[in-house]
């Protein structure tokens, strides 16, 4: 008996160290090439009914709109329109988006931020700025348009926006170039004096759906160009870098790049919350405008290598890497030294009022690939490990921030202007991608002429090195992206019906024409594929109208189902709107030009969709 | 003999078929499911006793196109007294239970075999309703049609899929709970 329990269990070990031996994996080789055994194409091709894992939001730079793809197939999957007007999905012509618009036609998206939640990416909205016409935007994802555009005051092309706090508190837009308060007229003679780069502070009401302005800062006239939201320990501060400190108001290419250093702008916004909360400001313009030479104690200045572009958080919160994109080297800088030397005034000087923290007290090294050249932004992978895009050596530089030991270097095709990681500017980016934001095509696509395209390069960055995958051409021109896990966002593909809006009609037979003095409301529905303006007249899908009428429309699409949205467009009229399944959209109008003019479904529905048309009948005035 | 009462296991048999028969209310009955090559996750029609449910928005407006009437809880009065006619018959169910009554119970199966052949009918009566009676105008002619109670058939591009439902199982499993003390208490 004992025996045979002896060599039951000496028979089981060895089958254990045989199956062991033949199927286990001893060695990292071995993981290396199953991994590398996926060819490139593998990677990126998600077949039929499968999803991509990511989306990418890119900039859609002076497009005025945002470009959403999946990573990794890099498939473009929609523009959403922001800044600009959009035919396409009627974004400008409807009642609400035109409101937003006001009045501008074109708007130049720079920088994407998505909401945050303990520095983790929540998946609810996308902020953006517009650094033609002083704007900014969120969007909710649950439905991808955008609720609220503001205007801000007193500034001038935030580009250097938007980032968000840890907690999506605030969302900071600092400015690119310097005006007046009130954008009035001064002398550039008295540059110095009367201009100022002023950053603003905007705030989310989420169940408003509202942007508004907490607070303004009069920073110093210089140009502000990127920036960062401290992270974990450095969480009530934030980074922003500045050019043109020497203040030069012509050819800046050459006057304002005469110093060897420009600063990074060191704030805790806890503190200016706390002086907005004690009266320290001023009244601009309706703003509350915190002026950093009256009240101190919140704004430091760190010397940065001349004309620095990108300056970034590592994930962890506690360094901040800044890159002169004329200089080859890369500063990590390091927020525990940077909050010793404010404690013991460790000052060299100041300007306009503001502390210059010494440079050797704050930097912690300086980081200086070979031959590497115009870096001007970095995202961080899930190891903490930093990833630089070099401008002019048309670069991504792979190096460790805790040592400044360069690990990989891989070439792009070209110049790369941002790039963007898998939640690469969050607590806990997720490795795996890059996409490297290329402001040069060149010869990378069949050629459409002189005006090419930009390129997108996604970058497998799970392994030690760095391998080019896939490339996608983009229309100009990606800024900036957020890459966020799919799962993240959830999205719904119905208005739910909403008993309560006085403009909806979800019955057919509800459809009606209101008549008042010389405006005509009509309350109509659209549906596969039929318009009905009045249910109860001979030619429900027509509407009558005189000369001069102002004409409001309000139209419920009653298709409740995925993917079934109608458009509504007026020949000769200018006219186009989307109505999204179950939403419930307007647009006024006045009724200038008498005469007849087809009215149609612009956004392909049904079979029948052909058909889906009516008239709007004008008669001239007798 | 047949003063002879019921065992109290038939009892108990008896109770449980009424018990169902009142749970029944909350589950579907019936129901057909679509699919189409634009619905490949496919669209419902669910019946409870009261009322209906699935996506009978989104199918009102694509039968429209071959004329069919749209339908609602309005277009079937069934829904508003059926759930009295279910309370009813589980109330009886009880009242034979307690009366543990051979002669009650066969007037409980005769009547449950009639209103169970009775609804059959009804659902029948509407397939040919709604399949047959087509507006003229619909911009998409087909023949008239009948779907099967049980089964699937092929109307334009979609496949349709009739079928019983929880409701409709729970209501079986108590008839065959109810012929149990027949079984039981046959003559040795
Ligand atoms: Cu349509």
């Amino acid at each position: 008996m004992k025996k045979k329990v002896v060599s039951a269990i000496s028979g089981l070990a060895v089958g254990i160290l045989a199956s062991t031996v033949f199927f286990g994996n001893f060695s990292t080789e071995q993981t290396q090439s199953t991994a590398a055994a996926k060819t490139n194409a593998e990677k990126v091709y998600v077949p039929f009914g499968e999803k991509d894992e990511y989306y990418l939001f890119a900039s859609g730079g002076h497009s005025g709109q945002m470009f959403i793809y999946g990573v990794p197939s890099m498939r473009r999957i929609r523009t959403v329109p922001v800044f600009s007007l959009d035919s396409a999905t009627g974004y400008g012509w409807d009642k609400h988006t035109k409101e937003m618009l006001g009045g501008y036609t074109w708007g130049d998206l720079h920088h994407p931020a998505f909401s945050e939640t303990n520095g983790e990416y929540d998946g609810k909205y996308m902020f953006a700025t517009d650094v033609a016409n002083s704007r900014a935007a969120v969007m909710d994802l649950k439905t991808f348009t955008v609720k609220d555009i503001i205007n801000v005051p007193n500034t001038s092309g935030p580009h250097c926006a938007a980032f968000v706090t840890e907690n999506t508190e605030y969302l900071f837009l600092p400015t690119r170039f310097s005006v007046p308060l009130g954008n009035k007229y001064e002398s550039l003679d008295d540059y110095s004096e009367k201009y100022r780069g002023v950053m603003s502070a905007v705030t989310f009401d989420e169940k408003k759906q509202k942007l508004s302005i907490a607070y303004q800062v009069a920073l110093p006239p210089w140009s502000y160009d990127l920036s960062d939201a401290g992270k974990k320990i450095s969480k009530d501060w934030a980074v922003i870098t500045t050019y043109n400190t020497e203040e030069a108001t012509t050819n800046l290419e050459i006057n304002a790049s005469k110093e060897d250093r420009d600063f990074i702008v060191l704030f805790n916004w806890k503190e200016l919350e706390k002086m907005v909360k004690e009266g320290k400001y001023d009244n601009v313009d309706g703003q509350k405008m915190i002026f950093p030479e009256k009240h101190k104690g919140a704004i430091y200045l760190v010397p940065v290598a001349k004309s620095p572009h990108g300056v970034d958080v590592t994930p962890d919160g506690k360094r901040f890497i800044a890159s002169g994109k004329l200089a080859p080297a890369l500063t990590v800088f390091s927020f525990e030294k940077a909050f010793k030397a404010i404690e013991n005034k460790d000052f060299v000087g100041e300007r306009n009022g503001i502390p210059i923290l010494r440079y050797e007290s704050v930097m912690e090294r300086e980081v200086n690939p070979e031959n590497a050249l115009g870096p001007l932004h970095t995202q961080f992978d899930d190891k903490g490990m930093a990833y630089t895009t070099m401008f002019i050596s048309s670069e991504i530089v792979k190096w460790d921030p805790n040592t400044g030991e360069v690990l990989d270097r891989v070439p792009v095709q070209y110049s790369p202007g941002h790039a963007v990681a898998a939640e690469g500017d969050t607590v806990s980016p997720d490795g795996k991608y890059l996409v490297s934001l290329n402001k040069l095509a060149k010869d990378s696509y069949l050629s459409v002429g002189p005006s090419h395209p930009e390129s997108m390069q996604l970058i497998d960055i799970s392994g030690e090195k760095m391998e080019v995958i896939q490339s996608a051409p983009v229309d100009p021109e990606p800024h900036y992206g957020q890459m966020i896990k799919a799962d993240k966002i959830k999205t719904i593909e119905v208005y739910e019906k909403d008993e309560k809006n006085p403009n909806a009609v979800y019955n057919q037979k509800d459809a009606r024409i209101v008549r008042k003095g010389n405006e005509v409301h009509v309350y109509g529905i659209a549906m596969r594929s039929k318009f009905i303006f009045d249910a109860k007249a001979k030619r429900p899908d027509v509407i009558e109208v005189n000369e001069g009428d102002k004409v409001v429309i309000h139209l419920t699409n009653i298709d409740l189902d995925e993917d079934i949205t109608h458009g509504f467009a007026i020949n000769k009229y200018d006219i186009n709107i989307e109505v999204q399944p179950g939403q419930t959209n307007t647009v006024e109008f006045v009724a200038d030009k008498p005469g007849t003019y087809p009215l149609y479904c612009t956004n392909f529905c049904s079979a029948l969709h052909q058909e889906m048309t009516g008239y709007l009948l004008v008669k001239p005035k007798q | 003999m047949a003063s002879k009462k019921l065992s109290l296991q038939s009892a108990i048999m008896i109770s449980l078929a009424g018990g169902l028969i009142a749970l029944s209310l909350f589950f579907p009955w019936w129901g057909m499911h679509f699919i189409a090559p634009q619905y490949p996750e496919g669209l419902d029609i669910v019946v409870y006793p009261n009322k209906l449910a699935g996506d009978i928005d989104i199918i009102n407006g694509l039968n429209h196109y071959i004329g069919m009437k749209p339908f609602s809880e309005k277009s079937f009065p069934e829904l508003a007294y059926l759930p009295y006619v279910i309370c009813a018959m589980s109330i009886f169910t009880f009242v034979v239970a307690w009366m543990r009554k051979k002669s009650w119970l066969y007037v409980l199966i005769a009547i449950f075999v009639f209103a169970g052949l009775l609804g059959l009918y009804d659902i029948h009566r509407w397939l040919v309703d709604f399949g047959t009676n087509l507006d003229n105008n619909a911009p998409i002619k087909i023949q008239p049609f009948v779907p099967p109670i049980w089964g699937e058939n092929r109307i334009a591009n979609f496949v349709t899929n009739s079928y019983f439902s929880t409701g409709a199982y729970m209501i079986g499993v108590s008839f065959l709970l109810m012929l149990f003390p027949l079984w039981k208490e046959r003559k040795k």
